[in-house]
């Protein structure tokens, strides 16, 4: 039985960079953005709108400056990073744009990364990163992750992502390095997993990606452009 | 509990071959700093025990050191002789087991031959390994490693091989040209009778003749009256030449510091070994810390070399790291894979070289026991175990460096990089 997704919302939310003078140059200034379980949320706006910045305000990488991100009523903004990382660790997925993953282990490892962080055995969760390389059609018998093709790899990376069973699911440019039929893949992957209950965050320049989206948020200079824009999913 | 390992084992596979690169160094500078310590125990050892045998020498006054090298270590340095007076006193023998003359100077195929009596050849060797010890003047019992079989007839070269050979011969030549008379000629050929047991001396490669033998070729009689012909003592007083020095066995210890004290004259000098070592070793122990100094200080330069390189690198590795903690790998698991993974390149380089370090120690020993007859062996002991031990503690405390600044790198910059 796969956990449902959680609720969110970023409240008076900002985030700014120190700037060339003493002033600072503000890259997320949001004031309210709401998220659902089921959902396939996609971020997009041009090139240094703050996508990937609330990505990882919403994720607890980044701290804001002021303002909450609340999920199922938890205000992770207000907790320091050790209890940001251990919530992350328990309720959230992260998918990248080059996978990034350890490329002299095999697949089955990669999955079973997460496992280490606070387990000393990954043995409990080997049937289950097994089945998760089955469903994403990834050849468990590869000795690296190196052998397997662009879009085998980001398979790996989102088996990965799903080892707990996450809540949400925080994806970064995830189709922008793999070609249109891998990238088919990715998207029906990410598709259903908020069919399935979860709560799915996509930062994506990709239209194909786009039109899946039950929801797309457009980000201008790190402020929400003037209305969202819900597509048929 | 987390466990690091998987992402420490990762991470060294990366950059499997400058890993190995860094160990080697890494092994090289600790194999330096093993070598040079357990060579100079090797040494102090090997010099020590080779002269526990020769309880007190009493020999013409002067340095004490080139002496104990020509008695103890047959090096060829020229010595002055005791004249036949305190000579025949030392040798009457008063509150002593024995007092063995030595004399030297002459050589068989680059082997030293030193003159003696029975009874020393006992006491250094501790009974023979095969044969029978001299019982004539043109008899000789060999050391252990001498490449003389017995019953060989070997013919005797007068002086040393080296440099400086022959010089107490030539000044008992010289003796005997102010006074003395030959009595009968040069190289008379001598039959090996005995072969000594190892004794870790230059001894075990001499041929041993008696005394009277060392005598007798120098044209310096026999230290016996005409026609006497036994050997070993008593000697006679008016027909003994000087010697380059006396071995003498005190019958107490007592004994051993009242004659050291009888034979510090203006005539003669006496002295124990183990006083001349201890001198030595000083010597020896301020060059040691010198190089060990100087060893540690490069292999500090070599650590601080080695983390530098492992900084560049981990720096490299920097996205790898924040995606660690994207996935919610919490910080000390991220400082945890870091300092484990230069703990092992320290560690491992370091378990590389201590034997790498006892190795060369190793090798060294055998060449210096090889060209002194000095038998050394080489060990790892206590002082070794503890630099390594002390070097892995000051590698993994250096280690923390790297860590911590592999752990406080923004996630978020590495991530976008």
């Amino acid at each position: 039985m796969s956990r449902s997704g959680a609720s969110g919302s970023a409240i008076g939310m900002a985030f700014s960079v120190p700037g060339a003078d003493a002033s600072s140059r503000t890259l997320i200034d949001i004031a309210e953005i709401a998220f659902q379980p089921a959902t396939l949320t996609a971020i997009a706006g041009p090139s240094g709108s703050g996508k990937s910045t609330l990505l990882y305000l919403l994720a607890g990488l980044l701290a804001p400056e002021r303002g909450m991100v609340v999920w199922d009523g938890r205000n992770i903004a207000g907790e320091g990073e050790g209890a940001r990382d251990r919530w992350r660790r328990d309720h959230a997925g992260f998918i990248f744009q080059n996978f990034h993953l350890l490329e002299e282990l095999s697949p089955l490892d990669n999955v079973l990364a997460p496992a280490w962080f606070a387990n000393f055995s990954a043995r409990p969760w080997r049937a289950r990163a097994s089945a998760l390389l089955d469903r994403f059609g990834v050849p468990r018998e590869a000795k690296r992750t190196t052998f397997l093709s662009r879009g085998e790899q980001q398979r790996v990376a989102i088996a990965r992502a799903l080892l707990f069973d996450p809540r949400i699911v925080f994806a970064d440019e995830p189709t922008a390095s793999l070609d249109a039929a891998a990238g088919e893949g990715v998207i029906g992957a990410l598709a259903e997993m908020a069919g399935a209950g979860k709560t799915v965050i996509v930062v994506t320049h990709d239209p194909q990606l786009l039109a899946r989206a039950a929801r797309i948020i457009r980000l201008d200079h790190g402020r929400l452009a003037d209305r969202e824009q819900a597509s048929a999913a | 509990m987390m466990n690091p390992l998987p992402i420490v084992l990762a991470t060294l596979l990366r950059n499997r071959f400058t890993a190995i690169l860094f160990v080697g160094l890494i092994a090289l500078a600790t194999a330096l700093g093993i070598a040079i310590s357990a060579q100079e125990r090797a040494l102090r050892l090997g010099s020590a025990r080779a002269a526990d045998r020769f309880d007190l020498i009493v020999a013409a006054p002067g340095g004490h050191n080139d002496v104990l090298f020509s008695v103890v270590y047959l090096d060829p340095t020229a010595v002055e002789l005791l004249s036949p007076e305190t000579t025949a006193k030392v040798l009457a023998g008063d509150r002593a087991e024995f007092a063995a003359p030595i004399g030297f100077g002459d050589s068989h195929n680059g082997a030293p031959v030193v003159g003696t009596t029975a009874r020393f050849v006992e006491h250094l060797s501790q009974g023979l390994a095969e044969g029978r010890t001299f019982e004539r003047m043109d008899e000789a019992v060999v050391g252990a490693l001498s490449s003389s079989r017995l019953g060989e007839r070997v013919g005797i070269s007068h002086g040393h091989a080296g440099e400086g050979a022959g010089d107490d011969a030539d000044f008992a030549a010289d003796q005997l040209a102010r006074g003395g008379t030959p009595e009968q000629g040069d190289h008379l050929p001598i039959t090996v009778v005995g072969r000594m047991k190892p004794t870790g001396t230059p001894w075990d490669r001499a041929i041993v003749v008696p005394i009277e033998y060392n005598w007798f070729v120098h044209a310096l009689g026999t230290g016996h009256a005409p026609g006497d012909d036994h050997i070993g003592p008593p000697f006679d007083p008016e027909h003994l030449p000087g010697v380059p020095a006396i071995v003498v066995k005190p019958e107490s210890v007592a004994a051993a510091y009242g004659l050291r004290n009888r034979y510090r004259t203006a005539d003669s000098t006496a002295f124990f070994p183990a006083e001349v070592l201890v001198e030595l070793y000083a010597l020896m122990g301020d060059v040691a810390r010198i190089m060990g100094a100087l060893t540690l200080a490069a292999q500090v330069l070599v650590v601080a070399a080695i983390l530098a390189g492992i900084l560049a690198l981990l720096d490299l590795q920097r996205q790898r790291f924040a995606v660690l903690r994207a996935l919610g790998a919490p910080g000390i698991f991220v400082f945890s894979v870091v300092w484990l993974y230069v703990g092992a390149l320290i560690g491992s380089g370091i378990a590389i070289g201590l034997p790498l370090g006892w190795l060369a120690a190793g090798i060294v020993s055998a060449l210096i026991a090889g060209q002194t007859g000095v038998a050394m062996t080489a060990s790892i002991g206590v002082a070794e175990l503890a630099l390594a031990g002390a070097l892995m503690a000051l590698g993994l405390l250096l280690a923390v460096v790297p860590a911590v600044l592999t752990y406080r790198k923004p996630v978020v910059d590495a991530l976008r990089t």
